[in-house]
């Protein structure tokens, strides 16, 4: 049976599992978070602002994330931050972190595309009625903008739970990690990497037939 | 606080260093797109294929690899790239680290390759097909001479950006010991103890290259894209950056 293995060590590849979750988890909402923070300031009508978005995105769309990973867990220590005293806390965060830094570049660039497909008409009514830019931003712009971006950010999110993998290379034991390890204590490198794969497809396959399914609900209550 | 060691940078040794590194990650780059063009292109024909025993392992393929993390495959390519080859080349054959690296990347790469072409030959009116069969021309020709010539041409800057992608995702083949810019620059500073200042011009020097590629690509714009297809693309590369 592929992935077989993984009952053989059934508590590696669990908390690999459970980690890799809790980081995609945690880095998808710090991703859109900050994602719409930051698409908020590119389209704001203060140019330092939409500077300061622009350079965001630009930066970490444009640097690998390993390197943001490197940094995050090896240099932030050098300088006074530490996420954590305890070194597997400190990773951990430092990977949860670096997800959210990376992929919110990403949802901003999503996020502002449908900013910017909102009606102007629209933002000038609402202005024109008295809202402040703040409540215009909440109760015009925002809520028209979610329906438009949820496919393309249910594509951030796929992207997301794969590049886990790459918390393995700071030492966080997730999936990939787990199957590298069943791997060097059996040399059985497929047996090992396909029953990561098969997980892996276990937690973005349901979020793509999630988004699906949303995108639907979205288009029906239009 | 430790010491500052800025001034260590003045040093062109350091940078000797950091550029061989650069240029392995510029070599590992632009041989995983020369091999993954062409791999890439033979899947987006096979999944347009009318011929079912062609087109149903196309797609498995094509959605099967663009559902795996990049590492994942660099990573099983280094422990088992060798032991693949040695029923081709012998028992004793050892798959050099660079090569190794460069399948690993262009699997990835040839699958998402694949998708961006097939956005472009999908997303022309079906008239140039039309207007090429009434004129005789079998369905090979028809590709050939009409259809792959427009689409690769609309696909140009989609293909450029997807460069910018592989260049960042070269970082990680030095998971598997090949030297490239990011190994190097942990060799410095597990050296002299100075993360901070090296993980920063080595984000840098990824920015510069990866941040004048993606503006060049911009420029390529040779003829007008359709928007089926410009939204089509968006969606690959939504899905398929990696690090």
């Amino acid at each position: 049976m592929p992935g077989g293995i993984a009952f053989e060590f059934p508590q590696l590849y669990l908390t690999g599992l459970w980690l890799t979750i809790q980081i995609s988890v945690l880095g998808l909402f710090g991703a859109l978070l900050l994602g719409t923070l930051v698409a908020v300031l590119r389209v704001s009508p203060i140019a330092p602002l939409r500077w300061i978005g622009a350079a965001y995105v630009e930066f970490f769309r444009n640097t690998p994330l390993v390197v943001l990973l490197f940094f995050l867990f090896l240099g932030l220590p050098l300088i006074g931050l530490r996420f954590s005293t305890d070194t597997f806390e400190n990773i951990f965060r430092a990977a949860a972190v670096g997800m959210g830094l990376y992929h919110g570049a990403y949802v901003a660039e999503v996020v502002r595309g449908g900013l910017l497909g909102v009606d102007r008409g629209q933002i000038e009514a609402a202005r024109s009625l008295g809202l402040s830019y703040a409540q215009m931003l909440r109760y015009v712009q925002l809520p028209q903008t979610f329906r438009s971006v949820i496919p393309p950010l249910g594509n951030i999110g796929i992207a997301l739970v794969k590049n886990t993998s790459l918390a393995s290379t700071i030492g966080v034991a997730e999936l990939l990690y787990a199957a590298e390890i069943v791997e060097s204590r059996t040399f059985r490198a497929e047996e090992a990497f396909i029953a990561a794969t098969l997980l892996y497809l276990a937690l973005t396959i349901p979020l793509g037939i999630a988004v699906n399914a949303l995108e639907r609900r979205m288009l029906v209550a239009r | 606080m430790r010491p500052d060691t800025w001034p260590m940078f003045l040093d062109p040794a350091i940078w000797g260093f950091l550029f061989e590194g650069l240029r392995e990650t510029i070599y590992i780059a632009l041989a995983s797109v020369a091999v993954s063009f062409p791999v890439g292109l033979l899947f987006a024909l096979g999944r347009l294929s009318r011929r079912r025993w062609i087109r149903w392992p196309s797609i498995l393929y094509v959605e099967g690899v663009r559902a795996l993390p990049v590492l994942l495959l660099i990573a099983y390519f280094g422990i088992k790239g060798s032991a693949l080859f040695r029923p081709i080349f012998g028992e004793d054959f050892e798959l050099p680290r660079f090569w190794a690296g460069v399948l690993g990347l262009s699997m990835y790469t040839s699958a998402v390759l694949a998708e961006i072409i097939r956005a472009g030959i999908v997303s022309l009116p079906r008239g140039q097909t039309e207007a090429a069969r009434a004129l005789g021309l079998s369905h090979t020709q028809t590709m050939r001479t009409v259809i792959l010539p427009q689409a690769l041409r609309l696909m140009v800057p989609a293909m450029m950006a997807q460069l910018t992608t592989v260049i960042k995702d070269t970082s990680l083949v030095g998971t598997i010991g090949i030297f490239e810019l990011l190994r190097q620059g942990r060799t410095i500073y597990t050296q002299f103890f100075n993360p901070v200042e090296v993980l920063l011009i080595v984000a840098t020097i990824y920015f510069v290259i990866c941040f004048a590629l993606s503006q060049a690509s911009r420029r390529f714009e040779l003829g007008y894209a359709p928007r089926a297809a410009r939204l089509k693309i968006e969606d690959i590369a939504l899905r398929d950056q990696a690090a």
